[in-house]
């Protein structure tokens, strides 16, 4: 394996560099200088630098599976649990995405937190290292357990980040919070991963040298079922359910993990508050890692849910009606880093639609690029908190834009991407995404069209909320002292933000599909990456099965030809983004902006209180689930099993003392005793063996 | 490694193991000849601890390099072979009485005859190493009688103590009696088919003829060698010597009788019954899985709910040694032919791996207890982890590995016991085990809780008078330290031991 396996043979350190890291930080952080920042900063670089040399490498044409560990196995054990490693193009580029993140917020943290002076650094380095190995590691996963591991690995390490400033009042609840409604949501994800386990008695992902992965048995299955035959015999479906129930059913269970973990629509209270935590922190948990591994789960099994049309019309309208949801909700918040949690959560619906509506290629494409002018408006929100003393109310800054010209320049990068205005990054995947949901919808799946109808109409207020964000912050008078003289950031906030609003403007290159559609010469870079994926882990592949399955294929509208709609779709998303800008331009311009919000009337409470969002979940929890459900468990609790605990329990009392008097101590008793019991064995062996011959036949 | 390809030769080198520990039994009897007054406590410890520590390391190296493979390797005409299992088991035995003789050091400290006790320590390992090999019933009996005869001793070392000498009196009585039984189960079994070797008896009986016309006696014979294994394994109703011997034996032969002892007693049943007796040739006759199913309910439900009501931390653990008794049996009482044997078997011989470190681990943690003065029961162990917090987390470990908490790898074993009980079609038994499992994490946390939870009653001054035992203190960490890796080790383990248990299995018909 090593041999052979050249550069691949390092593919564990990509994990293993962080990991160690939070060892050094944890152990010596103290004594080191900037508290263990250098650790991290040379840990995810070099992560970073193996995740491209693995990037050439599958280029190259070697995607790659390795197998470390068998953890649980064994001739005669009905399964085996392992860690292994999968490099195939998807992972690869999600390796590079999130070892690029990890490093950018390493640097920023030594302008956010040391700079600033805040205590506990090493336990801040210690947990960013950790939480970035077990991203890493998550991503590389080649099987669905390891996967599970480590995407809670991730969970635990985001509860510690969020709850870093534990002596504040509010950090340690939002912790709690999201350490909790993700925990629900996993909850069912482990169910799920059980349930693939039994039924397909593997959990692997795929890949090359892998015999058998459980989404090409589930495609076995359905095939065989769809032609008449006997079910492959490696699977076994539960409660007599067909095998197209019984796997929608598993794929609904994952999907609670990746919808608690990526924040949809009803799993999305927890995110707004994880605010709490440091901002390197947010913009690692929105950007890269948390919030991210959710989609990437779907993207990483896609040959799973490729072949359930059910599922993946109810992922296209989780993500259109949480990308339009939390829209709307952005529009009134007055706290910089409010705004960008909607948005975060707007746009993972986003990249859900994109999945769910068929758009693989897509989906992907929209997370690279949120990715990092996600990551960017979060350093740049940073940047804007260090300049203002940590006051994050928009109506406290205004022209911040003359003061701090690179953090302006980046973050309007970033915001233009955003809002998805051409040529940013943002526009082309944005638009990639509804544009596919759009064909398939239009090509026999009219179901998907309710979901774009959603995500259109988000695209308004997303470009409205990030203008009104922008012209606050940036433009018109100072509203406060502190934005009249903030303080100055240094290189270590201004690097991160430099490369970041570079690649948030131009990262759109590598998938420019209009541009490919009538310019055949300039590639689809991402398109092609994807389609040259591993045998059953491709592009190419999920557009079959989603075709025989699924029943999506590509449509047009009426009279506009493919091109046409192409260009059409393109033009509609732009020019209803550009519609939600000039809105907020018209609004907020000039040099003292005046609140609009009063206009919204009732409306205005509703989505101050977020639809009642956290009220509702909190009634659920608290007087639902504690009150009556909770108080009838408890009286049966203590009524029946209690009752029959402590029935037991005095039953093995009385007869342990019982016990006690038969060891007497004396050991003629014993011999008696053991003499009795064989001679009781013997005659009742020998009556049933038939030893006695005829006396008791 | 590379995997030796031919068997090793000449062949009685794979004896190596036993042959170590024999010669250095005798290094310590000619060392004490030398200079019998002189207390060379250190020396000797260490020559028993080197001794058994290389013989531990060369059935590793064997059994990694597959010296024991397939069928083993065959010695004296049959009367010993030298399999996988043998190989398994020696490697139980010798690092438990490593263990023993590290952590023997300062327990003996004030004690004559130190060197009578390594060498009794030594040679009741040779006992056991060749009751692993032991192929016929003659070298079952007389490797049965080695480990015995040093074991009675050792029970009763402490001389001026009443509680030692009076144990072992008791133990040697039982002995005798179920030797007696033992030897008897053979005669008859001789009797009816005319060999003493294992595989020669399973061909006299294949035919089916002689099971027609002596069955009974057979039957009577086969439950005697029932008997006398359940006297080495602590079973009921042969168990009684056990909480009385493992209470007044000083703690480290507690440990070593309750660990290793016990593995030998079940390597000769493992080996007689899958070999000699087939259970599809003598089902009708005599269902001796059947037997093994009463006994392992009774003997873990016994055992479980006897500890359940002890004050006396030893005591505890001695019945909840018989009650581990009654998990391994599942080992022979689930191997119905349903379902895969192998498993069943390889996990009783895993759980005995991890047990041997578990058990051995917390019977010393009692000896550092008894070493400290802090007394014997529940009561008297408040506070401990006050002072000796490290000590502590060890035993913590122990204790929820015994229950068979994801601590350690005794979480594993039971997993692979119970899994393999069901998959034989004997879910019941699974269930009796799992509740049996659940009421014993009631005792084994009374301990963690007086050690962490409760107050100190002042009676932990010995701790601070007498500092930390260091050969006891090593031992009791390395036990915790092996008990935590086989966790996630336990996949080496495993499939040396499935294989193990598939070649014995095999060599039926």
């Amino acid at each position: 394996m090593a041999a052979e396996g050249g550069i691949f043979t390092f593919a564990p350190a990509i994990a293993v560099l962080p990991f160690v890291s939070f060892l050094i930080a944890l152990s010596a952080g103290r004594y080191m200088p900037k508290k263990g920042a250098f650790a991290g900063i040379a840990a995810t670089g070099g992560s970073l630098l193996l995740s491209l040399l693995m990037v050439a490498q599958v280029a190259s044409g070697h995607a790659h599976h390795m197998e470390l560990y068998t953890w649980v196995g064994g001739e005669g054990v009905p399964f085996e649990l392992t860690f292994g490693i999968l490099l195939d193009q998807l992972s690869t580029l999600m390796l590079v995405i999130v070892s690029t993140i990890a490093f950018l917020v390493h640097v920023f943290s030594l302008g956010y937190m040391n700079d600033e002076g805040e205590p506990g650094l090493p336990r801040y380095y210690a947990e960013l290292g950790l939480f970035t190995a077990s991203m890493l590691a998550f991503v590389f996963s080649d099987n669905i357990l390891m996967a599970f591991m480590f995407f809670e690995l991730v969970g635990l390490c985001s509860y510690l980040l969020i709850g870093f400033w534990f002596r504040r009042s509010g950090p340690p609840s939002a912790a709690k919070k999201a350490f909790l409604v993700t925990r629900f949501g996993d909850y069912f994800f482990l169910i799920g991963v059980v349930g693939i386990f039994a039924t397909f008695g593997t959990g692997m992902f795929g890949g090359p040298g892998v015999e058998e992965s459980f989404p090409v048995l589930a495609e076995e299955a359905m095939s065989a079922m769809a032609a008449g035959e006997a079910m492959p015999e490696a699977v076994t479906t539960f409660f007599g359910l067909s095998p197209g129930a019984w796997f929608g059913v598993l794929g609904l269970l994952v999907l609670g993990g990746v919808m608690g973990k990526s924040a949809q629509f009803p799993f999305h209270t927890w995110l707004p508050d994880a605010m709490e935590g440091p901002t390197p922190v947010s913009a690692l948990i929105h950007a890269a890692t948390m919030v991210a591994a959710g989609v990437y789960l779907v993207a990483r099994m896609y040959g799973f849910y490729a072949l359930l049309p059910t599922l993946l019309a109810i992922i296209a309208f989780v993500g259109g009606f949480t990308a339009l949801f939390a829209a709307t909700m952005g529009v009134v918040k007055d706290e910089i880093k409010q705004v960008l949690a909607y948005s975060t959560i707007s746009q993972y619906g986003y990249i859900m639609l994109g999945l769910g509506g068929g758009g693989y290629v897509a989906g992907v494409f929209h997370l690279t690029t949120h990715a990092f002018f996600k990551a960017l408006l979060f350093l740049g929100a940073g940047s804007v908190i260090i300049a203002m003393h940590h006051n994050e109310d928009m109506w406290e800054m205004g022209g911040l834009k003359d003061r701090m010209p690179v953090t302006y320049y980046a973050f309007l990068s970033g915001s233009l991407a955003l809002a998805g205005i051409v040529p940013f990054s943002g526009f082309w995947s944005k638009d990639e995404v509804l544009y596919e949901t759009l064909v398939h919808g239009l090509g026999g799946s009219p179901i998907l069209l309710g979901a774009y109808l959603m995500g259109i109409v988000a695209v308004f207020f997303t470009g409205f909320y990030t203008f009104r964000m922008v012209l606050l912050t940036f433009h018109g008078d100072p509203r406060s002292d502190l934005a009249e003289d903030p303080e100055p950031v240094r290189w270590n906030v201004k690097i991160p933000l430099a490369i970041l609003g570079t690649l948030a403007a131009v990262v759109g290159v590598i998938n420019l599909v209009p541009v490919h559609a009538v310019v055949g010469a300039v590639p689809e870079f991402l398109h092609d990456w994807l389609f040259h994926g591993p045998e059953t882990l491709n592009g190419a592949h999920y557009e079959e099965l989603t075709e025989q399955f699924a029943g999506y294929s590509a449509g047009a509208i009426p009279g506009l030809g493919g091109l046409g709609t192409l260009f059409a779709s393109a033009g509609v998303s732009l020019a209803v983004a550009l519609a939600g800008s000039a809105l907020a331009l018209g609004l907020y311009r000039g040099p003292d902006p005046a609140e609009h919000t009063e206009k919204l009337g009732a409306l205005k409470t509703v989505l101050y209180n977020n639809y009642y969002q956290d009220e509702y979940q909190v009634w659920l929890a608290q007087d639902l689930t504690e009150g009556t459900v909770a108080g009838t468990a408890k009286r049966f609790d203590d009524g029946v099993v209690d009752g029959l605990v402590n029935r037991v329990s005095d039953v093995s009392l009385v007869s342990g003392y019982f016990l006690r008097r038969v060891q007497t101590g004396i050991v003629s008793n014993y011999a008696a005793l053991i003499t009795l019991g064989l001679v009781v064995l013997l005659v009742a062996f020998g009556i049933m063996g038939g030893w006695f011959g005829g006396v008791f036949a | 490694m590379m995997p030796l390809q031919a068997p090793i030769s000449p062949d009685w080198l794979a004896l190596t193991p036993a042959i170590v520990l024999g010669v250095f039994a005798m290094v310590l009897f000619l060392l004490d000849s030398i200079d019998p007054d002189e207390s060379n406590d250190g020396l000797l410890a260490g020559v028993a601890t080197v001794g058994t520590a290389s013989a531990m390391v060369v059935a590793g190296v064997f059994l990694l390099s597959g010296v024991g493979a397939g069928e083993g390797v065959s010695v004296f005409n049959g009367q010993l072979v030298v399999d996988g299992m043998a190989l398994f088991f020696t490697f139980i035995f010798t690092s438990v009485a490593a263990l023993i003789c590290l952590a023997s050091i300062e327990y003996l400290a004030g004690t004559d005859d130190i060197a009578g006790y390594y060498s009794l320590v030594v040679l009741a390992t040779t006992g056991m190493t060749v009751m692993a090999a032991a192929n016929s019933l003659a070298t079952v009996f007389v490797s049965l009688e080695l480990l015995s005869l040093p074991s009675y001793g050792l029970v009763a070392y402490l001389k001026n103590d009443r509680g030692s000498v009076e144990a072992g009196m008791k133990y040697f009585l039982i002995g005798a009696l179920s030797s007696a039984v033992f030897a008897y189960g053979i005669s008859l079994v001789y009797g009816v088919t005319g060999s003493l070797l294992l595989p020669d008896i399973a061909s006299a009986l294949a035919g089916g003829e002689t099971l027609a016309n002596l069955g009974g006696l057979l039957g009577v014979g086969v439950l005697m060698l029932v008997g006398g294994f359940a006297f080495k394994t602590a079973s009921v109703p042969f168990h009684f010597w056990a909480p009385e011997a493992y209470e007044g034996a000083p703690a480290p032969v507690s440990a070593f009788l309750s660990s290793a002892s016990k593995a030998a007693g079940f390597v000769i049943a493992f080996r007689v019954f899958t070999v000699a007796f087939p259970i599809e040739t003598v089902a009708g006759t005599i269902d001796w899985v059947l037997a093994f199913q009463i006994l392992a309910v009774v003997t873990m439900t016994l055992g479980n709910f006897a500890a359940a009501t002890q004050e006396n931390v030893k005591r505890m653990l001695a019945y909840s040694s018989v009650g581990h008794a009654g998990y391994v049996l599942i080992g022979l009482a689930a191997l119905t032919g349903q379902g895969s044997g192998e498993i069943v078997l390889g996990a009783g011989m895993i759980h005995l791996l991890v047990y041997g470190f578990m058990n051995t681990g917390a019977f010393l943690f009692v000896a550092m207890a008894e070493y400290w003065e802090v007394g014997r029961t529940f009561e008297d162990y408040n506070g401990l982890a006050t002072k000796a917090p490290v000590a502590c987390v060890a035993m913590t470990v122990f204790m929820f590995s015994l229950a068979g908490l994801p601590i350690g790898g005794g979480f594993l074993s039971k997993y692979y016991l119970f899994a393999g009980a069901v998959g034989a079609g004997v879910w019941w038994l699974a269930g009796v085990a799992a509740i049996n499992s659940a009421l014993s994490l009631f005792y084994y946390s009374r301990v963690v809780k007086a050690m962490w939870l409760e107050e100190p009653n002042g009676n932990l001054g010995g701790i601070d008078t007498r500092g930390y035992p260091t050969g006891l203190y090593s031992a009791v960490m390395i036990a915790a330290v092996a008990t935590v890796l086989l966790l996630p080790a336990l996949g080496v383990f495993s499939d040396v031991a499935f294989e193990a248990a598939n070649a014995v299995l095999r060599l039926g018909p």
